[in-house]
Order: C-alpha cells, then structure tokens, then sequence
C-alpha cells in the first residue's frame, strides 16, 4: 500500500476479484455463528418430520432427501424458513457470515432483506428450479449484492451457476430475439460456471450477472441461504425500503445530517 | 399422463394501470384466491421488469403440460397484442389448463368465456380513469 491509497491492498484485491469475476468467496467471519445456523436449521427440519434432533446437523441436510418427498419439500422448506427467519439471532448472525467483505464491496451504511431466503434441492428433483435470471430483471436495485450462504458442500449442479461479467453484457444483448428463460439457458449455457463453496465459506455475489440453478445430479441435497444488501442510500427499484428492506447500520452522521433543519423565519 | 402439480402464480414487477402492488402483496392475493377457490397453489413466477418482455409468462406456457393452470394477479398482465393473447388462451385451453386472473376473479376454462375477458381488456384501453 502507498501513503496516496485510500483503499488497503487486501481490500483492494477483494474488490478487483468481485468486479472481474462477479462473485468473492470468503471463510465465514463468524464460523461458530454458521454453525449455529446449521444446527438450528437440522433441529427445525428433525421437528417437521418428527424426528429426533441428530448430533451430526451436517448429515441430516445432506441426507434429507432419504426422508423427505418432494410433494412434502415445499412444508419443510416453509417450516425452516419461517423458523430461522423467527429467531431474534439469526439476522444479525448472518449479516456477521460476511460482514468484512460486504463492507468492502458495498459500505458501511447498509440496509438487508427482511427475511433470508432458504433453497432445498434436492438429488433429481425438478420441482425448485430458478431459471436463468438476473435478480434485476424482477425488480432488484442494481446496486444490490447478494450473500449466498452453503450449509453443506456445494459443487457442479449442486451449486448455482454465474455468467461471467466479460460476456453477460452481450447475452443480454441477444435476449429480446429469445422466446423464453430455457432458451436464454441454452444460450449461456457453455459459459455458465457453477461455483464450488465448501461448508464454512461465504459467497457475495454480482445479482446483475445471470444466474440460476439445474437439477441437482450430486448425490446429497443442496441447503443454501441467500440474502440481499444495499448502501442505504443508494437507488431502490421495486423491492422497496420499508417493504423489502430494513436499515441494519445508519450512522450517527446519517442521523444527524437526515434530522437537521436550516435556520427559517427570514423576511428579507 | 403424469399427475399434474396445481396451479403456478404469475405476479410482476411493472407498474399495471399506472399503480403499482408489491410483489409479496401479489403473492398473497394469489394465495387467498387460489385458497377461496380450492386451488393447488405453486409458488409464483415474476415477469421482467423490462417492457414488452414475456420471458417468463412464456416459460410457464412451457410448463403447461405439467399444470393445472395459471393464476395471474391480474388479467391486466398479459400481453396488450391481442393476437398475442389469443394464443396464449388457445394454448392454455389446448393443454386441458385454465386460466385465472386473482384480482379480476376472472376464470377462463373454455372458449367461451375468451369475450368476456377481451371485452374487460378493450375497455380498459380506450375508458379514462377520474
């Protein structure tokens, strides 16, 4: 680092691999906080199927699908989500997963999604399919990252997929002559890449960049987390502030600065 | 024939009728008139908010096969060509689907009800609102 760099090397390597890979990934921040979140989601999925809590969270996600049917995945994905999303904890916790580098790529004055999204995909199964999208295609801000969180080892179609940022401008230059998201697939398809992330590490993610998901032909289920965050000043599109997301940290200058009012009362 | 999966939501991000419903508020009318209605609700799909894009109505046009039918939070969502509707309710109805639209409360399950819905999109386009 030089005396004219405002930015520290470290953080300056982080923010070049986001912009030309689109996506960092990182060792969690707060390792044992992750693991807290597993074992929660493995008890709350242990609860659904009435089922003892196991000692090993990590085998229970794995192996869900020898326990589960797909008719009956929606519920369980449904009871888990809605009980992580209930915890006092679990927010804060997650937003500490990945907090150096969120506030690397983003800032430090941050707003995040209300509830965090939960995915089951399990071995096979074509029924929790997201096609080929950019989160701001429905309504996402382009100034959004996501935090994309594995509670289990994710590789190949187990994994989700990200069109690098050197061709995602093109492919979405040819979109408007393709009939359909399938199609779009087809087309991106030889340059799409599905991120390896072993349990423990963190991903955050361009949500500009086309991304989805295949069926999962690895033999364990993928349990993953995402969540999304923005500079809270920064520009909002259909997913508002209040309705989609909440600040998490305003500073006192923020404060200061959004409550101050000039002198009034001249006559001159 | 495969057992088909129920009924798949279809909400979006484009301002309808110059207003505009947030998309979690889409989804629970979805869910309250697929409820009243006895409806096998799948989680919905959410159209581009690119205009004149059809993307993903289009992929869920695709899924037919595999569904029941669609419930649109409004029937003011599909497409203002109105060739182009007509071939979505001839393909809906050719695959043995219906179509539903939440905030309407309108059902199409045959063609006889195409008018009804033609008629409701015509005089929207030339009505003014106060």
């Amino acid at each position: 680092m030089t005396d004219t760099d405002f930015l520290q090397a470290d953080e300056q390597a982080l923010a070049q691999r986001f912009i030309d890979n689109g996506f960092v990934t990182t060792p969690a921040d707060d390792r044992a906080g992750l693991d807290r979140i597993q074992r929660r989601a493995a008890e709350l999925a242990a609860d659904y199927l009435k089922l003892p809590h196991s000692n090993d969270p990590y085998a229970m996600l794995d192996g869900i699908h020898t326990r589960v049917s797909v008719d009956d995945l929606n519920g369980l994905r449904l009871h888990v989500f809605n009980g992580l999303n209930a915890e006092p904890w679990f927010r804060p916790t997650y937003f500490r997963l990945a907090r150096s580098t969120i506030e690397t790529i983003v800032g430090n004055e941050l707003c995040m999604q209300r509830r965090v999204n939960l995915s089951i995909q399990m071995p096979g199964d074509d029924s929790s399919l997201l096609a080929t999208h950019s989160d701001v295609w429905s309504g996402d801000s382009p100034f959004e990252v996501v935090v994309w969180v594995p509670l289990v080892d994710v590789h190949r179609t187990k994994a989700m997929y990200l069109l690098p940022p050197s061709l995602n401008g093109d492919m979405q230059d040819r979109m408007a002559s393709l009939r359909s998201a399938e199609e779009l697939y087809k087309t991106i398809k030889p340059h799409a890449t599905f991120i390896e992330i072993p349990y423990g590490h963190v991903m955050l993610f361009n949500q500009t960049l086309m991304h989805g998901n295949r069926i999962n032909e690895e033999p364990g289920t993928r349990w993953s987390m995402n969540c999304r965050f923005k500079s809270i000043m920064s520009p909002y599109a259909d997913k508002r502030f209040g309705e989609f997301f909440e600040p998490i940290l305003l500073r006192p200058a923020t404060r200061v600065g959004m409550q101050y009012k000039l002198p009034g009362g001249f006559h001159g | 024939m495969a057992e088909r999966a129920g009924h798949r939501g279809y909400i979006g991000a484009r301002p309808l009728n110059g207003s505009r419903s947030p998309q979690h508020v889409q989804n629970i009318v979805i869910r309250d008139y697929a409820r009243r209605k006895n409806l096998q609700y799948l989680l919905s799909a959410v159209e581009h908010i690119m205009p004149g894009s059809y993307m993903v109505l289009e992929d869920i046009l695709d899924e037919l096969p595999r569904l029941n039918g669609l419930i649109l939070y409004s029937i003011f969502m599909l497409p203002p060509e109105e060739a182009r509707r007509r071939e979505i309710y001839d393909r809906v109805l050719r695959e043995g689907c219906d179509l539903h639209a939440a905030v309407e409360e309108i059902t199409l399950s045959s063609r006889d009800g195409i008018q009804a819905v033609e008629d409701i999109l015509l005089v929207n386009k030339f009505a003014t609102i106060l």
